[in-house]
C-alpha cells in the first residue's frame, strides 16, 4: 500500500501555542464603540470606513441571534470576554527574513513547506489581525495584479475596492456579517485585471494565537472581465482552555466572463466558533466555485453563496465536513439565480465520528421570470458511529415553467463488507476506516489542487484515527 | 419568505371570546366532566399561545395570513356536517363524535393523552381540542378485518363559518380496515373553513388503508391535522388527493413506536388559479427496524403555490430503518411557484435514508410528441399529468378507487 502522505507535519494539537503579552496594539477586552474607533485610529483609516464600522456595531447590537433555526450553541458565544483586536505592528514585513523567529517557528509547525513558499506566487499569511508576512512576486504585479491586505486596500486602491467593499454582504446581512463588518482587520484584498489568468494559486494562511481572540478577516476578490484567479486559504489555531470566535466576511465579484475559485480547509482547533459569511457575485458568464473543506472548530456555520446575477453565469460549491467528537460542522451552500440560463452545482459531502454532528443547510432561489436555470444538488452523509448524527436541511423555491431543479440526499454507514475486505489483505481496522473515508469522499478531494489534496487525506487519516473500536 | 404576521386569530373571531366559549360549555353541559376539564385546559393553552412575532422554521415559505381563522369568525352548526355509512357490529364500532359523547363517552377516556402533530398549528390544535362537537370516532376489537371499506362523507361549513372536528382512530391489535374519506363544501361557491384533527392509534400488527379525496370549493379553508402512532408490526397507508379549497394545510406526524411498523405517505395535489399547498410532514423513527415512505406530488397551474416541507427523524434507536421521502413537482404555468424543504435528521447509523426534491415543467419533447399525433395541447397536459399521478393511484388495491381517483383528475382539466 502507498502511504498517504510522508510530508512532514506535526499537528499535535496544543502545541502551536506563544506567548502573547508582546502585542503592539491591543483593543483590550469586550466592545463598544471605543473599541471600534480605536482600532480605526490605529488603522489610520479614513472617515467613511469608521462611520461604516460605527453604524455595522449599531446593527450587531440590534439583530438577534438566528437560533430560530440555528445551533442554540451560538448562547455560549460571551462577546464581551473576546478581545477584537490584537497586532504585531502595522507593517507587514515584505521578506521572510524580517519576520520574527517566533511566528517563523509557529508556521514551521503548522507545516507551511519550505517549497511551497518559493514557489507559491504569493503567501500572504494572516497572524492574528494584521498580515505578517507577505510577499508577492514581481511578475504578478508587473500584470497589475493587487493583492493587499483591507486596510492598505482601502486606503491605497479606494478607486478600486470601494465600490464593491459591502455590496455583496451587507453589514446587516446577518448577526456575524454586522461584527466583521464593526471590528474587521486583516484578509486579502484582490484585484485581478481584465484578461489576466494566473496560473498559480494566490494563498493566504490564516491563525488565530491570543486567547480569547476573534477573528475577524475581511476578504474582497475582485476579478475584472475575462480573467481568472484561485484562492486558497488555510485556518488553524492552537487550542486554549476557552473559546474562540472566528467570523470572517469574504465577498467575491466575478465580472464578465470571470472566473474565481476559492479554496478553503478549515482545521480550526475544536473550541473556535466558525462563523464565517461567504458570498460571490457573478456578472454574464461568470463562473465562481468555491470549495470548501472543514474539519476542524467546535461549531462551524458557513454556507458559501452564489448571486447568479449575469445570463449564462455558473455557481458551484464543492463541500467536505468532517464533524468529529463535540463537533458540529452547519454547512451547506446558497444559490441564487437572478438571470436567465444561469445554472448551479451543490455537491456536499459529511462525515459524521463518534458523538460529532454534521448538518447540510441550502438554499436555491429561482424566479419565474427567468428561462432556462439549472439547479442540482447531492449530499451525502457518512455515520461512522452509533451515536452520530447528519441532518440536511435543503430549502428549494422554484417559479415558472421553464427551470428544473434536481435535490438529492443519502444517508449511509461504513460497509462492514468493504472493512472486512481491507482488512483480510492485511489492513488494520483503523487504517481500513480510514481508507473508506478517503475513498467516500475521494471525487471531491481530486478537485483540490495538489498540496491541499495531499494535506487533506492526511488530516482526515488524523481525525480517524482511534475513532473505532 | 418567511412571514413575521403576528397571529391574526384572537382579534376577530367571534369564537375565541370568553364569552363565547362559557356559553359553548353552558350548551353542552350534557358532557362528561372530564370532557369539559379537558376543553377548559385547551382553552387556556390557547390562551396563553404567544403572538407569533419571530420568524418560525414551520411556517417558511407559507403565507401565514392566508391561513388565519380571522374572516371565519363564526361557528358553523355541527348539525349534519358529517355522515357515515354505520356498520353496527360488535366488533366494529364507527360513530360520529356526538353520538359517542352522549352515548359511550367512556370510548374517549384515552383522548386526554393524546398529542397532536406539533409542525406548527398549535393554535388549530387547540381550537380543535376546545370547540370540536362533530368527527367520527372509530374503534375496532381485536382481529376485526372489515370486507368493506368504510366511508365518511364530511361537509365544510359555509358562508364565512369555520368548523372544528376531531376524528379518533383506534385500530385494535391485527385489524384490518380500509377507509375512505372524502371532504366536500357545503355549496359550490361560498367560503368556509374546516379544520380537521386526526387522532391515529394503531396497535400490534393491525393495518389501516386511508384514502382521503379533499374538494372543497375554491374559496374555502381546509386545514388537516393529524398524527398517527404506529406499534409494533402495524402499517399505515394512506393516499391523499388534494383538488379544493382555496388554501389548504396540512400536518401529519407518523410516529413508529414498534419493532418493524410502516408508514407509507402518498400525496397528490392538483392546484389551478391562486390556490395555495402547505405541506408539512415528519417521519419519526423511534423504534428500529421500522420502514418509511413518503411522496408528495404536485402538479400546479395558473397561480398556484405549494410548499412542501418534509423531515425523517431518526432517534438514536432506531436502527434498521429504512426511510424515504420524495417530493416532485410540476410547474405548468410561468406562474406557478413550488417550494420544497426535505430535511433529515438522522441519530443512528444502521439506517438507510434518503430524500429527493425535483421541480421541473413538461417535457418539451413529451408534450411534441402528443401533439404530433394529433392531440391538442390541453389535453395532452391533462395526458402527462395523469400519468405523473398514475406512480401513487396505480398503488391501490381497489379497482373502484383507482377509477374514482382518475375521475376526479379528468374532470378537474375537463371542467
Amino acid at each position: 500500500m502507498i502511504q498517504p502522505s510522508n510530508i512532514e507535519v506535526d499537528r499535535e494539537k496544543g502545541n502551536f501555542h506563544y506567548p502573547t503579552s508582546k502585542y503592539a496594539f491591543d483593543a483590550g477586552v469586550g466592545l463598544s464603540d471605543d473599541v471600534i474607533k480605536y482600532i480605526s485610529d490605529v488603522k489610520k483609516e479614513q472617515d467613511w470606513i469608521l462611520d461604516f464600522r460605527l453604524k455595522a456595531h449599531s446593527i450587531f447590537q440590534k439583530k438577534p441571534m438566528p437560533t430560530h433555526w440555528a445551533s442554540k450553541d451560538l448562547h455560549n458565544i460571551n462577546f464581551d470576554v473576546i478581545r477584537y483586536y490584537l497586532a504585531q505592528g502595522q507593517q507587514p514585513s515584505r521578506t521572510w527574513d524580517d519576520v520574527p523567529d517566533d511566528i517563523k517557528n509557529t508556521f514551521e509547525r503548522l507545516g507551511i513547506p519550505e517549497q511551497e513558499r518559493k514557489f507559491l506566487a504569493g503567501v500572504e499569511a494572516q497572524f492574528d489581525s494584521e498580515a505578517a508576512y507577505s510577499r508577492m512576486k514581481e511578475d504578478l504585479e508587473k500584470e497589475g495584479v493587487i493583492f493587499v491586505g483591507s486596510t492598505e486596500g482601502l486606503r491605497d486602491y479606494p478607486e478600486i475596492f470601494k465600490k464593491w467593499f459591502g455590496k455583496v454582504i451587507p453589514s446587516s446581512d446577518n448577526k456575524f456579517s454586522a461584527l466583521n463588518s464593526a471590528v474587521f482587520s486583516g484578509g486579502s484584498f484582490i484585484y485581478v485585471p481584465p484578461g489576466v489568468k494566473l496560473a498559480q494559486p494566490l494563498q493566504a494562511y490564516f491563525r488565530i494565537n491570543a486567547e480569547n481572540f476573534g477573528q475577524f478577516e475581511r476578504t474582497l476578490i475582485i476579478a475584472d472581465e475575462g480573467s481568472e484567479i484561485t484562492y486558497m486559504e488555510g485556518c488553524t489555531a492552537p487550542k486554549f482552555e476557552t473559546s474562540t470566535l472566528h467570523s470572517a466576511v469574504v465577498e467575491l465579484v466575478a465580472l464578465k466572463g470571470a472566473k474565481i475559485q476559492y479554496i478553503t480547509v478549515q482545521n480550526w482547533s475544536n473550541n473556535v466558533f466558525n462563523l464565517v459569511t461567504k458570498r460571490a457575485m457573478a456578472e454574464e458568464e461568470a463562473e465562481v466555485r468555491w470549495i470548501d473543506c472543514n474539519i476542524g472548530s467546535r461549531l462551524t456555520m458557513k454556507y458559501p453563496g452564489v448571486v447568479l446575477r449575469g445570463r449564462k453565469a455558473r455557481g458551484e460549491v464543492l463541500s467536505i465536513a468532517l464533524a468529529n467528537e463535540g463537533q458540529h460542522q452547519d454547512t451547506g451552500a446558497k444559490m441564487v439565480h437572478a438571470a436567465s440560463e444561469t445554472s448551479s452545482n451543490v455537491i456536499a459531502k459529511s462525515v459524521s465520528i463518534g458523538q460529532g454532528r454534521s448538518s447540510y443547510r441550502g438554499l436555491v432561489q429561482i424566479p419565474g421570470h427567468l428561462k432556462h436555470c439549472k439547479n442540482n444538488t447531492e449530499c451525502d452523509a457518512l455515520l461512522i458511529n452509533n451515536d452520530s448524527q447528519t441532518d440536511t436541511y435543503p430549502a428549494i423555491s422554484i417559479q415558472g415553467d421553464d427551470n428544473s431543479v434536481q435535490h438529492e440526499a443519502s444517508v449511509s454507514k461504513v460497509s462492514a463488507e468493504q472493512i472486512f475486505y481491507m482488512q483480510q489483505r492485511g489492513l488494520n481496522q483503523s487504517e481500513a476506516m480510514s481508507l473508506y473515508v478517503n475513498g467516500f469522499v475521494n471525487d471531491l478531494i481530486r478537485e483540490f489542487p495538489m498540496e491541499y489534496s495531499v494535506e487533506l487525506k492526511r488530516l482526515i487519516d488524523l481525525e480517524m484515527e482511534g475513532s473505532v473500536g | 419568505m418567511n412571514s413575521i404576521i403576528p397571529s391574526d386569530l384572537k382579534l376577530n373571531a367571534q369564537f375565541t371570546s370568553p364569552k363565547f366559549f362559557n356559553s359553548f360549555l353552558n350548551k353542552r353541559s350534557f358532557e362528561p366532566g372530564w370532557l369539559v376539564d379537558l376543553r377548559k385546559d385547551a382553552w387556556n393553552k390557547f390562551k396563553k399561545l404567544p403572538e407569533n412575532k419571530t420568524k418560525d422554521e414551520r411556517w417558511r415559505f407559507s403565507p401565514r395570513s392566508r391561513l388565519g381563522h380571522s374572516k371565519f369568525g363564526l361557528m358553523a352548526e355541527s348539525k349534519n356536517k358529517l355522515t357515515l355509512n354505520n356498520e353496527f357490529s360488535e366488533e366494529l364500532y364507527f360513530e360520529t363524535l356526538e353520538h359517542t359523547i352522549l352515548n359511550n363517552p367512556d370510548l374517549l377516556k384515552d383522548f386526554q393523552s393524546l398529542t397532536g402533530p406539533d409542525l406548527g398549528s398549535e393554535e388549530t390544535f387547540l381550537l380543535c381540542r376546545c370547540l370540536s362537537e362533530s368527527g367520527f370516532v372509530l374503534k375496532t376489537e381485536k382481529g376485526v378485518k372489515a370486507q368493506n371499506s368504510l366511508i365518511c362523507n364530511h361537509i365544510a361549513p359555509s358562508n364565512n363559518e369555520s368548523l372544528f372536528q376531531t376524528n379518533v382512530l383506534f385500530i385494535e391489535p391485527f385489524s384490518e380496515l380500509t377507509i375512505i374519506e372524502y371532504f366536500d363544501s357545503n355549496d359550490k361557491i361560498s367560503p368556509g373553513m374546516l379544520s380537521n384533527l386526526n387522532h391515529i392509534i394503531l396497535n400490534e400488527g393491525a393495518k389501516l388503508n386511508r384514502v382521503l379525496i379533499q374538494r372543497l370549493n375554491n374559496n374555502s379553508t381546509f386545514k388537516h391535522l393529524e398524527k398517527i402512532e404506529l406499534q409494533k408490526d402495524a402499517q399505515f397507508n394512506s393516499i391523499s388527493l388534494h383538488l379544493g379549497s382555496r388554501q389548504s394545510r396540512v400536518e401529519s406526524n407518523g410516529v413508529i413506536l414498534g419493532n418493524g411498523a410502516h408508514f407509507n405517505n402518498f400525496s397528490l395535489s392538483l392546484g389551478h388559479n391562486e390556490q395555495l399547498f402547505d405541506q408539512r410532514t415528519i417521519q419519526h423513527h423511534i423504534a428500529p427496524n421500522g420502514r418509511s415512505n413518503l411522496l408528495f406530488k404536485n402538479a400546479l397551474l395558473d397561480k398556484s403555490k405549494s410548499v412542501f416541507s418534509g423531515l425523517i427523524k431518526v432517534e438514536p434507536g432506531a436502527q434498521n430503518t429504512d426511510s424515504f421521502q420524495t417530493n416532485r413537482n410540476l410547474l405548468l404555468s410561468n406562474d406557478a411557484e413550488a417550494d420544497s424543504l426535505p430535511g433529515l435528521e438522522i441519530l443512528a447509523n444502521e439506517v438507510k435514508c434518503s430524500h429527493g426534491a425535483t421541480t421541473s415543467k413538461i417535457d418539451d419533447q413529451e408534450l411534441f410528441y402528443l401533439q404530433s399525433r394529433g392531440i391538442t395541447k390541453k389535453l395532452s397536459e391533462k395526458l402527462i399529468v395523469l400519468g405523473f399521478f398514475e406512480e401513487i393511484i396505480g398503488q391501490i388495491k381497489s379497482d373502484t378507487i383507482i377509477q374514482e381517483l382518475r375521475n376526479e383528475v379528468s374532470n378537474f382539466f375537463n371542467s
